[in-house]
């Protein structure tokens, strides 16, 4: 099979994504691909839906004149690229970006790994700990596709314990 | 040292490669797209101090290469060696990478993120090929500032990969329930328990090689460990349908394709790459059910690597698609 889009290389890349239960597919040569960006195939792009997520925040609220500090960039940069502008951003427009991830990943907070000079400060019994609240409060909440999930981690971390 | 498509997995030879992908950035330095090459220069300098000539016993020692002087050619063969990302092959400006002897470690360094660390292993090795990220990953911590918060896991450019920065992906075989079309359901299904299914040689029709990756979505509030874990089952699970549709078929007619695939293979004088890809998965498949004894395990994924165009190209110089057609048969002619 030959590529889609410039029909000059052979296809290796076959691209397949799946929105709301629709599957798109795509072949394209290495190089299309690279063009087009994976992200990009299906007529649904991610950085254009980040971008419609955190543009909600703006439209919603007052404009935002701060800038970040570290990299300059304002919060409609952000908005309008679907991409952050450097870690410190994370700080600085917190609250402007906290709806839209959680909307992104649920309510979920980090429970993985953490840099060295983090380390030490939780026990795997604390994350159980911790995980067993947030469950009780999803299974109230009758949130029961987040309490299966909360379920399987307490588990493999219960797991990890008896292994250790 | 061999390559990642020089292993073979004996137990489960359907899983091809397995890859751990981290995300992570230096605290307090602008993510690429926002830097200056003045900034991007001095930190691909501290990356080569902090990596450069670094030994790490199973994968060797690893490499500091500046890929803005690397020619096109060569970057889209790493592409088809999936080192590199095809995005990451076509980005201006500074940019560079760490890579291992045997490639089973290569850090893209000021791609979408500073640091994109990949450990690709051959087979079912996603916890193996965790344990080498993990090792690398201290290394970085240890001579930089990574960009983590408590909440929010560590900082990535796109919002979608923080917590863990964790893609773990492995690339199964699946030719029999392709040629099914079962390929979509599973694709839908097992988006809804947050993993994807791409295909990486294209599919329909038994026109390609039928590898696909099954890769995880979820990275903030999930675990590695978990993670790797729900993959690996889902794997399995999906191994075991190739598995049982395999048993299901006309043992006859199998073999016969089979046994066609390698009589081009060994005999044609002119092979496209995707020819090549459709034939050598039917080849895969005997030698994975026990048809090709005499076949070296190894040697389809292999010849599938190697005589793409991208990388026949970089052994031999630029040429023509036809020169390519004929190259490809006569190394296959002389392998197989
Ligand atoms: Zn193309
Ligand atoms: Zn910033």
């Amino acid at each position: 099979m030959m590529c889609e889009n410039c029909g000059k290389n052979p296809a290796t890349t076959h691209l397949k994504t799946v929105v709301n239960g629709v599957v798109h597919e795509n072949h394209l040569c290495s190089y299309c691909a690279a063009n087009s960006g994976y992200s990009n195939i299906g007529g649904l792009s991610l950085t254009n839906m980040l971008a419609s997520m955190f543009g909600e925040s703006i439209s919603s609220g007052k404009p935002i004149s701060k800038r970040c500090e570290c990299c300059g960039a304002s919060f409609s940069d952000i908005a309008q690229s679907g991409r952050v502008g450097c870690s410190e951003c994370y700080t600085t427009f917190r609250n402007e970006l906290l709806p839209s991830l959680s909307r992104l990943h649920g309510k979920a907070n980090h429970i993985g790994s953490t840099p060295k000079e983090e380390k030490g400060e939780e026990t795997s019994a604390e994350k159980i700990k911790k995980l067993k609240v947030l469950l009780s409060n999803a299974v109230k909440a009758e949130e029961f596709e987040e309490a299966a999930k909360l379920r399987d981690e307490i588990r493999a971390l219960e797991g990890e314990e008896n292994n250790a | 040292m061999l390559n990642w498509y020089e292993n073979v997995d004996t137990l489960n030879p359907l899983a091809v490669s397995s890859r751990i992908r981290l995300a992570r950035n230096i605290k307090g330095v602008p993510f690429p797209k926002r830097m200056n090459n003045t900034q991007k220069e001095e930190t691909l300098e501290s990356f080569k101090k902090l990596l450069d000539g670094v030994k790490l016993g199973n994968v060797g020692t690893l490499k500091y290469i500046n890929m803005e002087t690397v020619p096109e050619e060569e970057l889209f063969a790493m592409v088809e060696r999936h080192i590199i990302s095809p995005d990451f092959a076509k980005k201006q400006g500074p940019k560079g990478i760490v890579i291992s002897e045997n490639e089973a470690v290569s850090i893209m360094l000021l791609e979408e993120d500073h640091i994109r660390l990949q450990v690709l292993q051959g087979g079912f090795k996603l916890n193996e090929a965790y344990e080498i990220a993990k090792k690398i990953e201290a290394i970085l911590s240890e001579g930089l500032t990574l960009a983590f918060d408590s909440q929010l896991g560590y900082l990535t450019e796109c919002p979608t990969n923080l917590g863990t920065g964790l893609r773990a992906s492995l690339m199964l075989h699946l030719p029999i329930l392709e040629g099914s079309g079962s390929l979509a359901t599973i694709a839908e299904s097992v988006s809804k328990i947050g993993l994807t299914v791409r295909g990486m040689y294209g599919e329909g029709s038994r026109s390609q090689a039928a590898l696909y990756q099954l890769s995880n979505q979820v990275t903030l509030g999930i675990s590695e460990q978990a993670a790797i874990d729900n993959l690996s089952a889902i794997a399995n699970q999906i191994v075991q349908k190739e598995l049982a549709a395999r048993e299901s078929l006309d043992k006859k007619s199998l073999e016969d394709s089979v046994y066609r695939a390698l009589g081009t293979l060994r005999y044609a004088r002119l092979l496209t790459s995707a020819e090549m890809m459709n034939l050598i998965s039917s080849v895969k498949l005997g030698v994975e059910m026990g048809i090709l004894e005499d076949i070296d395990p190894i040697l389809p994924m292999k010849l599938l690597i190697e005589t793409q165009s991208f990388s026949l190209q970089k052994a031999n110089g630029r040429m023509t698609p036809a020169d390519r057609d004929v190259l490809r048969a006569s190394i296959i002619r002389e392998r197989l």
